[in-house]
């Protein structure tokens, strides 16, 4: 006897088509790279080293203030309806929305060395061109806005009446945050923190024009490309995928296994 | 302890009134009741006493909410523990958990309990915070019909045991049955308060009696003086003897309870007695009922034991049976 086919059961059908085909899309830059890399003459070029330094070591730099201040917004555009609240969501949508080249050229205009922030600044010793603060800068405002979207759903997944309990079992406003809200939104938080580090590492506009010194990943695979062609780009790009992917890979897997 | 709040947003609401014991404030969906729990522990803006203006941290008041509200990333013993401190957090839980016949349970995460039990761990969580009074809102929603008057009276006794206050905001008519005292609300006011007997016995209003749940609340009106009235009965096409002291034209909630309604055979049907044809029959353990249709309306009927159902049934209510308060117009 056959075993009955189970009703249940999803059948990929007509569906798996067009998400193989997606898939395939999504594959085939990487099978040329793949193809591409001349794996004999694997090595790499002068600077590369620093440039992954650069890379890892600003990004993990540049999540900190984004964490730190883009959280609690986050939270407060979760949890808060206030008049006017379209302006807020309209100035992050443009900070998603502009172009990094041009998100560079607005930071060098105010941070630069004749913007006005740019110079009070300098006058306190703080330079944000063509440095490591102005290289954290541009990774700051590529990511937040990301962060900011993502951790304000994962807070409005929370419910609220949760954290009403908690101040009615003697909670106060930061604890019941801190023992509830985040530890609710942790996947959440977790999926916005991945997203904010791919933004920030793979930034390249916005670097570009205010922190072209000093060199990370993005920047060093343009200079490798006008200096010694394509055949110097494909090394640095094997690295920055082996540096940049752990993260959001094993926060994503842990994401999925919590909700599965 | 005296409750007196005033809530202006959303909605506007006046409640004034002892909670003594367990105390169920019974009314219907849209009152506002969850507002006042709200109101209580400090949740929304309103005034009031107790715990004016303190804020909710500093309300000494154990909420149980709708669905109960536990800490889904947290062990049972674990949200015990919640408003506990210091380094005897857990055992203190565990001492709750016990009262609440929970200890075998503590290491369970919530959604692995049932409403029952998550119910009970609720109330653990609520009574750990050393609370001045309870505040339940719709305990008995999220129970499982069959189990739910055991749980029901678990709840009721271990609230006594706690010695707190309590008062439950509910519009189950089983959990009113089961109050030491009752508040009813109808159109955002109170409108009458008593013991469950007390107001069984004299319901204020046909509103207080559907909220009560009683079977046969009707419409009509009074026509003709008192002494020789008759209560019309629109939706039936009707026309009933009444013994009231309305005047003539009074617009009525009335009742009759069901097993009041006398059941005829045509043949040997009095006068007025009102056509009816039977709907369906309601057999439980302690009761059986009768749905017959009279015109546009349901009268519910508590026959005899063993009663057998004529083919053309005629009903009839004894005048000394139905009870009528007037209504305003416009409700």
């Amino acid at each position: 006897m056959t075993p009955a086919a189970d009703p249940t059961r999803y059948r990929p059908g007509l569906s798996a088509l067009p998400a193989a085909l997606a898939l395939l899309l999504l594959a085939t830059p990487f099978v040329g790279l793949l193809l591409a890399t001349d794996w004999r003459h694997f090595g790499f070029a002068h600077g590369d080293g620093g440039a992954v330094r650069v890379s890892l070591g600003y990004s993990l730099i540049a999540l900190l203030p984004i964490v730190a201040l883009g959280t609690p917004l986050a939270w407060w555009l979760a949890r808060h309806r206030v008049r006017g609240q379209w302006l807020v969501d309209a100035l992050l949508l443009v900070s998603l929305l502009t172009p990094p080249l041009a998100m560079g050229l607005l930071l060098a205009s105010m941070y630069g060395p004749y913007g006005p922030a740019g110079h009070l600044l300098e006058r306190a010793g703080l330079l944000l061109t063509n440095s490591a603060p102005a290289f954290i800068l541009a990774q700051f405002y590529a990511a937040l806005p990301y962060y900011v979207m993502a951790a304000r759903t994962a807070f409005e997944g929370v419910p609220r009446e949760l954290e009403q309990i908690a101040l009615t079992l003697g909670y106060s406003p930061w604890r019941s945050f801190v023992h509830v809200s985040l530890p609710l939104a942790r996947l959440g938080l977790a999926a916005a923190v991945a997203l904010a580090w791919v933004r920030a590492l793979g930034e390249f506009g916005a670097v570009l024009i205010v922190a072209y010194y000093p060199q990370g990943i993005p920047v060093k695979l343009w200079v490798n490309l006008q200096d010694i062609g394509l055949d110097a780009v494909y090394p640095l790009l094997w690295v920055f995928f082996a540096a940049a992917l752990p993260l959001p890979l094993a926060l994503g897997m842990a994401v999925r296994r919590r909700l599965s | 302890m005296r409750i007196d709040y005033r809530i202006e947003h959303p909605v506007a609401l006046h409640a004034s009134f002892e909670v003594a014991g367990f105390t169920v404030l019974l009314g219907a969906s849209g009152e506002g009741k969850t507002l006042l729990l709200s109101a209580i522990a400090g949740l929304i803006a309103a005034r009031g006493e107790p715990f004016d203006g303190l804020p909710p941290q500093q309300r000494a008041v154990g909420y149980l909410p709708q669905g109960h509200a536990l800490f889904p990333h947290l062990r049972a013993w674990e949200n015990v523990a919640f408003s506990l401190r210091g380094a005897r957090r857990r055992e203190q839980a565990m001492q709750w958990l016990e009262r609440v016949g929970m200890a075998g349970l503590a290491e369970r995460w919530p959604a692995s309990l049932s409403g029952g039990q998550q119910q009970r761990v609720a109330l653990a969580r609520a009574l750990a915070r050393r609370p001045s009074l309870l505040l339940l809102d719709e305990p008995t929603s999220a129970l499982d019909p069959v189990t739910r008057d055991e749980v029901l009276a678990e709840l009721i006794a271990e609230v006594h045991q706690a010695g707190i206050p309590a008062l439950a905001v509910s519009h189950d008519p089983a959990l009113a049955a089961v109050a030491d005292r009752l508040v009813l609300m109808h159109g955002r006011r109170i409108v009458q308060i008593g013991t469950p007997e007390a107001v069984h016995a004299q319901p204020a209003s046909g509103a207080v009696a559907r909220l009560l749940g009683l079977r046969n609340v009707q419409r009509g009106r009074i026509v003709g003086a008192p002494g020789a009235q008759r209560l019309s009965w629109p939706e039936a096409d009707a026309s009933l003897r009444v013994e009231t002291a309305l005047p003539d034209g009074t617009a009525v909630d009335w009742h009759v309870p069901p097993a009041a309604v006398r059941l005829h055979d045509p043949a040997a049907a009095p006068g007025d007695a009102i056509a009816a044809s039977f709907e369906l029959r309601q057999t439980s353990p302690h009761r059986n009922y009768l749905g017959m249709r009279c015109g546009k309306a349901r009268l519910w009927v508590e026959p005899p034991a063993g009663y057998e159902l004529p083919a053309a049934p005629m009903l009839s209510l004894p005048p000394d049976a139905i009870r009528c308060w007037p209504v305003e117009e416009h409700a």
